[in-house]
């Protein structure tokens, strides 16, 4: 069933779903099936990597930039509006040129340097609510320097949302992966990943090999979709914790 | 009280101006940086047969060889001026090859633009209006789905699909070949592109107002209202839909640049001419004056809305203002 995801069978190029070829080959006479069983992996992969490297990023600007005075957090914030300003696909090649050759880790460290801003400016809105509340004012009094505050006070009330903003960023890698492949950004046509697989859609289109784009494609999206509900379900109870306090009454007229 | 609004003004003309600078100096630095070739972009690939010598008269004439601060200078001289430089690959005015593209992006960006702006506030107020009924679940439903299709596989769908099999749209271009003029020869054209635009943004938006508006609808003032006697679809329009109002608009100014500027894969796609296919052929290129110009645009876009945002909110929700002058820095939004 499975084969080498690698070799090009030249004698069976285009070849439609089948008994041999499970979900057809490739223009280059790739089997689809095996492609997809291991290009997952590469996916999954620079989705996780970047999203790790995002995420503590953003907690640590957003965490420093809510605690430190007006002006510093003015002059950040600017930093981090200026970097979304920058268009996203110039800083792509060029993060991708200082990283040298295209893999799968050099493409998750240009997918998570570019995708930590909006993540920073959540944490940092959360830090500044947090930050003048009393208990972290008594933790500070008592001599609990920045990190101590960080790790113990602030990160477990904004856990909720950053672990929300966290699993949509591993889509948004994703996603990332799947269009610069698919561009021909990413990850060359010898990396088998979901998105580069995608990059032979064009000839596909010529051909009207449906499998090469479709089947793919299919698999990207039903794991977008896994992993939107995750997040989902996660935002989902830490709403519902938190609308507890006041708003039965209101619930109930809606009911009626 | 006169004075002070002048001065705001004034201040936010220079935090403008000064962020345009920065942002102008970075990636004037960055595509510099960024290893490549930018006689690839002027000759193609005759480059390699050029000897050494006729390589650096080449980079001499372009004025590739001078410090960087020099030539940051010179371009900043005759940007002023209005003049940007030649596009390398082009070989004409920079100017003139974007104008030649702009418009189509602008009608594909800004109609997606209104399409979104008013579907998310409809869907969202419906979602809201019907929550947890089966409605609502179904939206939610296929929303959730739609927002996890990736731009450019739901484009290939759509060719594959309406363009291929059933050909009853034209799947690549701007205007059938002869017919520039032709408004609905173009508005065809339009259809599948406008639809990937559209499909791939509405939902975030959408959910974004549903979300704001349950949370409004549960406030102490709506009990007070239906008390009074208001039915829940008035007090959802007339009370609730004015609180969540002002973050939707800032968020919507913050979505325009992002939905203008963002329309790169969908125009390589449909090999659509507009100005996200140039900005990636310069940066891929290093097609340097043309990448300038085209990053001033989008990112000059990007902070003018972004400082829109704050000034909404600020307007509409005087509560904002009011954070911001006691030190709470920018505007946040919801």
């Amino acid at each position: 069933m499975t084969k080498d995801p690698l070799y090009m069978d030249l004698a069976h190029c285009n070849e439609a779903p089948g008994k041999e070829f499970l979900f057809g080959t490739d223009t280059m006479g790739r089997d689809i099936f095996s492609m997809i069983r291991y290009g997952g992996r590469i996916s999954l992969t620079i989705g996780f990597l970047a999203t790790l490297l995002s995420t503590i990023l953003a907690v640590l600007a957003g965490s420093v930039s809510g605690c430190a005075p007006a002006r510093i957090d003015g002059v950040l914030m600017g930093l981090t509006e200026l970097f979304l300003s920058v268009p996203g696909l110039l800083l792509t090649v060029f993060l991708q040129a200082v990283f040298g050759g295209s893999d799968a880790y050099s493409l998750s460290v240009v997918i998570g340097l570019t995708g930590w801003m909006s993540m920073a400016k959540v944490v940092r809105a959360e830090v500044l609510q947090l930050k003048h509340t009393d208990y972290v004012l008594a933790a500070k009094c008592l001599g609990g320097g920045f990190f101590h505050v960080l790790f113990r006070h602030l990160a477990p009330n904004f856990f909720p949302s950053v672990l929300f903003m966290a699993v949509m960023n591993v889509r948004n890698a994703i996603v990332a992966e799947s269009t610069l492949s698919f561009m021909g950004l990413g990850l060359p046509m010898e990396e088998v990943s979901w998105g580069s697989m995608l990059s032979l859609s064009e000839s596909a289109l010529l051909s009207h090999s449906w499998w090469i784009i479709l089947i793919p494609g299919a698999f990207l999206v039903a794991t977008l979709l896994c992993l939107t509900n995750l997040g989902n379900y996660m935002r989902g109870r830490a709403n519902k914790r938190h609308s507890n306090l006041g708003c039965q009454g209101s619930l109930n007229i809606k009911k009626k | 009280m006169r004075k002070l609004y002048i001065g705001r003004i004034l201040y936010n003309i220079g935090k403008f101006a000064l962020r345009v600078i920065v942002l102008s100096v970075l990636v004037f630095t960055i595509s510099r940086l960024a290893p490549g070739d930018p006689l690839y972009a002027y000759y193609g690939e005759r480059v390699e047969k050029m000897s050494v010598a006729q390589q650096e008269q080449a980079r001499e004439r372009l004025g590739l060889r001078k410090p960087l601060f020099t030539q940051y200078a010179r371009w900043l001289q005759g940007a002023f001026h209005g003049d940007f430089g030649i596009s390398y690959q082009y070989k004409t005015d920079v100017k003139e090859v974007i104008a030649a593209r702009i418009g189509n992006t602008l009608i594909l960006g800004g109609l997606g633009f209104l399409l979104i702006f008013v579907l998310a506030l409809l869907l969202g107020l419906f979602c809201a209006w019907r929550e947890d009924r089966a409605a609502d679940r179904i939206i939610c439903r296929i929303g959730t789905v739609t927002s996890c299709v990736p731009e450019f596989w739901l484009a290939l769908l759509l060719l594959l699909v309406f363009a291929v099999w059933l050909d009853w749209l034209p799947g690549s271009g701007a205007y059938s070949i002869g017919k520039e003029g032709d408004v609905a020869d173009r508005a065809v054209h339009l259809v599948l592109p406008l639809t990937v635009v559209v499909l791939g943004h509405l939902w975030y938006y959408a959910f974004q107002v549903r979300n704001r508006l349950l949370e409004e609808v549960r406030a102490d003032y709506v009990l007070l209202a239906r008390m009074k006697g208001l039915s829940g679809k008035q007090v959802l329009y007339r009370h609730c839909l004015r609180g969540a109002l002002p973050s939707y608009l800032s968020m919507m100014a913050v979505a325009l640049p992002h939905i203008l500027g963002g329309t790169y894969v969908v125009e390589t796609v449909f090999s659509y001419p507009g100005i996200g296919t140039l900005a990636y052929e310069s940066a891929r290129y290093q097609d340097y004056n043309l990448l300038m110009v085209v990053s001033l645009l989008t990112g000059t876009m990007v902070i003018f809305c972004n400082m829109l945002a704050g000034i909404i909110s600020g307007r509409i929700d005087p509560r904002m203002r009011i954070h911001s002058l006691t030190g709470g820095g920018e505007v946040r939004g919801c």
